[in-house]
């Protein structure tokens, strides 16, 4: 491995900027095309102490932070051929990866239910599945399937809601109108609501 | 033309990853439809990286023992599946999401008909508020209103007006408690945006005004 050699000679005299961005790029590329461990370990000693320092003001704890050093680099090994050195440097690319991983990480601490992912807002290391891809989408409701949907709402109910939604009245309005107390407006179409949706949610 | 941009501490903190997650979706969204958000957004995670970057640790043993584990893994299959568009069906038109957006896609629930010609799907990112995409017919106005929070949208298809401005496809339009409007479009194809929004509605003109107690069907 020719280029390997060339580039371990060069090791007393650490090149800084873009001769370092050349010289990571070579071995990532090394990485992705002959898995070569040597490059690897190249880019590990340079980085993993970077990531470090960078995840110790991130995370919470010593542990977290070391937990985002290995998810990173462990990308970086078995994604390296996802770098394109036309797009960026190594380290924007090791940058951004860390950054994705430190904010699944977080966004899993919240115990939120959120379902917003990294990759669906940076894709550094997009890599789709077939089954993900290939979902259809069938989950419209149609205008009529709404009207039926409406319809399916008890007479009273639905009375009050077409005063209010379609015909624009008031409450009070449509309590005259219908000569029963605004309470009970107010019951109606809170139930009716409540039943739309989950018949809604239901359809779906 | 997109006119209206994220402004830079927004790109800033999206690129740091330290917005809320609504909020990141939807600045993702725009850098996806904005050539000139996307420059930027490559030149600032430059800039965070370098400034990231520069700071060494002291050396850890447990290194050793990280870089062995690494080696044993596998690499990953390096296979990319081309990836199918997905459209947003409605009411017989078809709209192509932002990428960021396309998951999304599946996780309509259903789309409610509102009053004005209206249309409005939510989305359940399981954040905190909400998030729908909104289809506004030709003719179609959301009544006048204001928001006791903060709402985010990013114009996906058409245009709009509401009387302060007009917005045109890929427009990031952010609305908090200081502005009154009235979005309504007029353009023949109609308008669909996606919104995120932190806080109801408040609907403040005429009739409409009846609706604040029910501002919750706009923001359940």
């Amino acid at each position: 491995m020719l280029v390997g050699i060339q580039l371990e000679t060069r090791q007393t005299q650490r090149p800084s900027g873009p001769e370092i961005a050349n010289e990571m790029s070579t071995y990532l590329q090394t990485v992705a095309s002959e898995r070569c461990k040597a490059s690897f370990a190249e880019i590990f000693h340079y980085f993993a102490p970077r990531v470090r320092s960078y995840a110790l003001k991130q995370m919470k704890n010593e542990a977290q932070a070391m937990e985002l050093v290995q998810e990173t680099l462990a990308n970086v090994w078995q994604k390296a051929h996802l770098f394109n050195a036309e797009k960026g440097s190594p380290s924007t690319w090791i940058f951004t990866i860390a950054r994705n991983i430190r904010y699944d990480m977080l966004r899993k601490q919240q115990k939120r239910k959120e379902d917003i992912c990294s990759e669906d807002m940076w894709p550094v290391l997009c890599e789709q599945t077939a089954s993900d891809a290939e979902v259809s989408l069938d989950h419209q409701v149609t205008l009529e399937q709404v009207g039926q949907l409406f319809s399916g709402l008890p007479v009273k109910q639905k009375a009050v809601i077409e005063a209010i939604y379609v015909e624009g009245k008031s409450q009070q309005e449509v309590a005259d109108e219908l000569g029963i107390p605004l309470g009970t407006v107010k019951s109606r179409t809170r139930l009716a609501l409540q039943r739309l949706r989950e018949m809604l949610e239901k359809d779906d | 033309m997109i006119k209206l941009h994220p402004n830079s501490q927004q790109l800033s903190e999206f690129a740091q990853g330290q917005c809320d997650s609504g909020v990141a979706l939807i600045i993702a969204a725009h850098t996806d439809m904005c050539r000139q958000c996307k420059q930027k957004l490559t030149l600032i995670e430059a800039e965070l990286a370098r400034e990231a970057m520069a700071e060494k640790s002291s050396p850890d043993p447990a290194f050793d023992t990280m870089l062995a584990n690494i080696l044993q893994m596998p690499a990953a299959s390096g296979i990319e599946v081309s990836y199918k568009q997905k459209k947003l069906e409605l009411d017989g038109k078809e709209f192509v999401l932002p990428r960021s957006l396309q998951r999304y896609a599946d996780k309509i629930n259903g789309w409610s008909h509102l009053p004005g010609k209206l249309w409005q799907a939510r989305v359940d990112l399981g954040i905190d508020g909400r998030a729908d995409f909104t289809y506004m017919e030709k003719g179609g106005s959301v009544p006048e209103h204001t928001h006791r929070g903060t709402e985010l949208t990013l114009v996906l298809d058409g245009e709009f007006s509401d009387g302060i401005r007009n917005y045109d496809t890929g427009d990031f339009i952010e609305r908090s408690c200081d502005h009154v409007h009235t979005p309504h479009t007029e353009a023949d194809e109609g308008c669909l945006v996606f919104s995120i929004l932190d806080k109801p509605l408040h609907f403040t003109s005429g009739i409409a005004r009846l609706l604040n107690p029910f501002s919750q069907l706009f923001f359940k």
